[in-house]
């Protein structure tokens, strides 16, 4: 298997973590590729390791042993300033709340990581109108988190992840906090983004309406893949 | 949105919070300058007195005269060495003078004491503390005359009054003891007890007579300058004069140094006291800065997760440390400005307390409590408050970028 292919590779990835004077094996010996423009899915149970996983691929965490491959970029040999580079240039996370800057609007929200990789003033406000008009909000541009309802503040959290063009967007439990209505409207415009601009997306989630969404669904349980399936 | 506006944000999070903070560091400035112009007053005051009392701010004197002050030693050319000075940039006045031991006796009595001989053409309330503090009678005129200026003490001591006669004796350049008669023309209370017990002024041209001194000879030319502060530079300068170069040239510290010595103790108790209340609101100010460092885990673990690297979230919490460090020095001018302009043109009386004649350092005090603040100080109070302002936020700064943004995106 070629590591360049994909835009995710695991390789035998375990993750230990102490608790107490016991050793938890969150991730135990995970292999995993994730192909361009798939659109993917962790499930499994509570405590089963899928944030875990989430969190060792966009480099938020590092494994105790195993390596992780992102866009051809090996994680286990990068500090903490070049993961971070990686993060901001490569990968793109919507989180289960929000976690919108509340003194930005939504526009600073998503303009954010483009300052933070340089981009010119007038490069940033063609990508960030037009990725907030993708997401559908269009004219709140000004409003800050406090003035919009979840549902919006998860477009904005979705168009913050995307308006860098990253080779992965990581969505961890993204419906979680939002009512159905919602869940179905962010889960149409993800997967449209995946159809439209072949943006791929991994999320974790037990939420049966990603996974019935979802091309390709991978079990976790106790820390290792149960199973992997494509969805017709 | 560049880091500085984010900042700007962030602080106002939590108004009140920032608004005291800053007015902890607003208070400090006006404490500062409180105490900071008061020690500018009162120093410069006690330097500028103890050099109207004779010896100015710059002294010249015969090689030697300050560690064994006889009257043998003495300067020559005196009157173009004065010419030399004066024409100096920053020189406000420079006075020939003889100071010497004396023993004063009147009809009744014998009291030992000190004198300064003066030319009354060069001397005046300005540059001569002991003119300034005449109370009864004024100043000769004559300087080959025999008028006498007295401190009260010492004519109370004598049992003298004005047009009263009084004899000197002192040892003349040769070291024979030699004596004149005067006339007493004015007598000076001072406040200060010393000063007032002993000290005379006699007319030069007949002292130099008395003493057998030429009449371009005398043991002191006493340099007032316009800026105290200044002194070192201006020894130098008129040390460089040729017309000097047999001379010792000494500033107000080595001329007086019980002076000297009463105001570094005063400054460094002032400096330490300071340093006390700038800690304190450095620790409010840390407090502050890692309250909101705290409460903030979670979006820093965003942060990170979204790109910021730990140095730049380092540097945006250390642009909100310097946010609020402008805000209070901002607040600290609007708040110090009022309570300055009081302290510079009124004061607080504090004679009711102390009375009028409070001396320290063997020198007369302003008992009102006055603040003139030079520009230096100024820059030094903002600069050291911004500064540990700033150093204050260096923890909070530290420790933001310190938690793994997977541990931070676990808090709530």
């Amino acid at each position: 298997m070629n590591k360049n292919e994909h835009i995710v590779q695991m390789q035998s990835v375990i993750k230990t973590y102490r608790q107490g004077k016991v050793d938890v094996h969150a991730v135990n010996g995970v292999s995993l590729a994730i192909e361009n423009g798939d659109f993917a899915v962790l499930c499994g149970p509570s405590g089963s390791g899928k944030t875990s996983i989430l969190n060792l691929i966009g480099g938020l965490d590092v494994p105790s042993s195993g390596r992780v491959w992102v866009d051809g970029v090996d994680l286990s040999t990068l500090d903490s300033t070049q993961l971070s580079s990686v993060r901001k240039d490569r990968i793109g996370f919507v989180f289960q709340a929000y976690n919108l800057i509340p003194v930005m609007t939504a526009y600073e929200n998503a303009e954010f990581v483009l300052n933070l990789q340089g981009v010119s003033e007038a490069e940033s406000r063609e990508r960030v109108m037009a990725t907030l008009k993708a997401v559908g909000l269009e004219g709140l541009e000004h409003r800050r988190p406090d003035e919009m309802s979840g549902g919006q503040q998860q477009r904005v959290a979705i168009a913050r992840a995307i308006v860098t063009r990253p080779a992965i967007v990581l969505a961890d439990e993204p419906t979680a906090n939002v009512d159905s209505h919602t869940a179905e409207s962010l889960l149409d415009l993800m997967q449209q983004l995946n159809r439209e601009q072949g943006i791929t997306f991994l999320f974790s989630t037990h939420d049966q309406h990603v996974i019935d969404r979802a091309r390709r669904i991978i079990t976790i349980h106790d820390g290792k893949i149960e199973s992997d399936e494509i969805q017709a | 949105m560049n880091l500085n506006k984010l900042a700007w944000r962030n602080i106002w999070r939590r108004k009140r919070r920032t608004l005291i903070t800053a007015f902890s560091i607003g208070f400090g400035v006006m404490l500062a300058v409180t105490f900071t112009g008061s020690g500018d007053y009162t120093y410069t005051n006690m330097i500028d007195t103890g050099a109207s009392m004779g010896m100015g701010h710059v002294t010249v004197e015969p090689v030697g005269y300050h560690l064994k002050p006889t009257l043998d030693k003495r300067l020559h050319g005196v009157e173009m060495l004065r010419e030399k000075i004066v024409a100096l940039e920053g020189v406000s006045d420079a006075t020939v003078r003889i100071t010497g031991q004396a023993m004063f006796a009147s009809a009744r009595k014998s009291v030992g004491g000190a004198f300064i001989a003066v030319d009354p053409a060069f001397e005046s309330e300005e540059n001569n503390l002991l003119i300034r503090s005449i109370v009864e009678g004024s100043v000769f005129s004559d300087r080959a005359g025999r008028g006498i200026v007295i401190g009260s003490r010492l004519a109370k001591k004598l049992q003298v009054k004005i047009g009263k006669k009084v004899v000197y004796t002192t040892t003349d350049a040769e070291g024979e003891i030699v004596s004149n008669i005067a006339r007493v023309t004015g007598i000076f209370t001072t406040g200060e007890n010393t000063i007032d017990g002993i000290m005379a002024l006699l007319p030069i041209a007949s002292v130099q007579k008395t003493l057998s001194y030429a009449p371009d000879e005398a043991t002191v030319i006493a340099v007032v300058i316009k800026d105290q502060r200044h002194a070192e530079g201006m020894r130098d300068k008129v040390a460089a004069l040729p017309e000097a170069e047999a001379a010792d040239v000494l500033t107000w510290k080595e001329s007086q140094p019980d002076l000297a010595a009463v105001i570094a103790f005063d400054k460094a108790g002032n400096y330490i006291s300071q340093l006390l209340v700038g800690l304190l609101i450095a620790v409010g100010i840390l407090n502050t800065m890692l309250m909101s460092v705290l409460e903030r885990t979670r979006e820093f673990g965003v942060m990170m997760a979204v790109g910021m690297s730990p140095k730049v979230l380092f540097k945006l919490v250390m642009v909100e440390s310097f946010w609020l460090s402008i805000v209070g020095l901002i607040l600290g001018i609007i708040i110090t400005t009022p309570w300055y302009y009081f302290l510079y043109n009124y004061g607080i009386d504090f004679s009711g307390a102390f009375g009028t004649d409070f001396s320290y350092g063997g020198v007369l005090v302003d008992p009102v409590f006055k603040a003139r603040l030079f520009k230096e100080s100024m820059m030094a109070i903002l600069g050291t408050l911004f500064m540990l302002a700033l150093l204050a936020g260096l923890y909070p700064a530290w420790r933001a970028g310190r938690v793994p943004p997977v541990e931070s995106l676990k808090t709530i």
